[in-house]
């Protein structure tokens, strides 16, 4: 039952994402730029394109599976030096949420957590008042 | 009670069709000299009932070995390149079933001499990873000459680490873009199975280390996704078929380890520019100095044959 309701919930969170590429969206552009943002001592891991369609989208999503112990960063980057408008949201295995890198209006450029609960976790990126509606993000980790 | 077997075919048609409705599939890359390769990949012209873009999430989200490897080192472990798959191994690999899974495994090793700055071992990985790579016409993603200047200085470590983690990454995005995800699969297996068994190699060494212990048990979890990702690809290819029983096994050892979380609302606060998250929740692995004896045993039998 537990695979039956992971694969719904990845099934679901799939639905969101439109399989068709933005042609105008470049995101390797902005997470080859995010990847040496990554603060001192973390290791690179994984690197996210977001590509919201020119709007079409309204949330991009990934997977990863975080153990405790582990300190991970995730960043944000898009055009200049702003995130334009997208958030990274972490929600745990069971969809709560832990956290988000917007906070009273102020779009931020990462998160970092300091895992203490092992399990898959979504990472996913909304938008916000933005204006191309592309980006890119990695991710990295710590002990 | 509901049959599992018609459970999954209805979950699996569910995904499908939801996926389906948000827009026609990712427009086909063009077909490459690869053809043939193609063609000796697949045994079955059927492929999997999933859509490829669960498939590749679900490997996604999978974690890097190389969390493993920091982990020993910081714990003090010593470097001990014995526990590792010989470097000098790869003629005897040449399916491309054992190609990949091998292929896993020495990106494994070479993540691990690579976070212990063994960079003379690192050279030899690379080596050993580039005639895999060659063998499943795959190896355009490894410049060797590139990687070679950068182990030759240890203040390249972070760089090296980097390029070889983009590699890896690169490959698993190309894989599954050549319909050849089922090697994607048996490439991140072998790399799970390597990180599985050097740290039970580490831990029967240090019993007392329980951090390590609890690192060996949570891997049920990712486990758990493998074993998924196998059996996708099962009906197609005997050699995987022949793979998931061994895993199986793996899998039955972990039965009776428990993992158990106390759920607390995180709080936030932002330092430097960056929201930093508090996890107040916390996670916990019952597992018995008898269940990493069980999982060690079991997983240096699987590794045994793959790697003779």
């Amino acid at each position: 039952m537990k695979k039956l309701f992971y694969l719904l919930t990845l099934g679901t969170a799939l639905s969101f994402v439109s399989v068709n590429a933005n042609a105008q969206c470049n995101a390797d552009t902005y997470t080859n730029t995010c990847i040496p943002k990554l603060s001192s001592g973390f290791n690179f891991l994984k690197s996210y394109k977001i590509d919201g369609a020119g709007g079409g989208k309204s949330k991009v999503e990934y997977s990863y599976v975080f153990t405790k112990g582990t300190q991970y960063m995730i960043n944000i980057c898009a055009e200049g030096e702003t995130t334009d408008g997208i958030v990274v949201t972490l929600y745990d295995s069971k969809r709560q949420k832990v956290g988000t890198s917007v906070y009273n209006g102020q779009y931020l450029s990462g998160m970092n957590y300091p895992c203490n609960t092992t399990g898959i976790y979504y990472i996913t990126y909304t938008f916000e008042n933005s204006a191309n509606y592309c980006g890119g993000s990695a991710l990295g980790f710590k002990r | 009670m509901v049959n599992k077997k018609y459970m999954k075919k209805l979950l699996i048609g569910i995904i499908v069709l939801s996926i389906a409705a948000c827009g026609p599939s990712k427009d086909e890359q063009a077909q490459d000299d690869f053809e043939n390769q193609l063609a000796a990949d697949s045994t079955q012209s059927k492929g999997p009932e999933i859509s490829p873009e669960v498939i590749s999430a679900i490997i996604e989200s999978i974690p890097s070995p190389l969390e493993i490897s920091v982990l020993l080192k910081e714990s003090g472990t010593k470097y001990d390149i014995s526990i590792l798959n010989a470097s000098n191994n790869t003629s005897k690999y040449n399916s491309n079933y054992s190609k990949a899974l091998n292929l896993g495994i020495y990106g494994t090793d070479l993540g691990y001499t690579n976070i212990y700055a063994q960079n003379q071992d690192g050279l030899d990985y690379m080596s050993s990873i580039k005639s895999m790579a060659d063998g499943l016409n795959i190896g355009q993603f490894f410049d060797i000459e590139t990687i070679g200047k950068l182990a030759t200085n240890s203040n390249n470590l972070d760089s090296l680490l980097l390029v070889t983690t983009q590699n890896f990454n690169a490959i698993n995005t190309y894989l599954q873009e050549q319909d050849r995800s089922h090697l994607s699969v048996l490439l991140l297996a072998g790399g799970w199975l390597e990180a599985m068994h050097i740290t039970c190699q580490v831990s029967s060494k240090n019993p007392s280390n329980k951090e390590l212990q609890e690192k060996i048990g949570e891997q049920k979890i990712i486990l758990e996704n493998i074993v998924l990702l196998l059996s996708f690809y099962s009906e197609s290819f005997p050699d995987i078929a022949a793979f998931m029983i061994d895993i199986l096994e793996l899998q039955a050892s972990f039965d009776t380890i428990e993992i158990t979380t106390i759920y607390k609302e995180s709080t936030m606060e932002i330092v430097d520019g960056i929201m930093v998250i508090h996890d107040n929740s916390e996670s916990n692995v019952n597992i018995t100095d008898a269940n990493v004896e069980e999982i060690k045993n079991v997983t240096a039998k699987i590794r045994s044959k793959i790697i003779s």
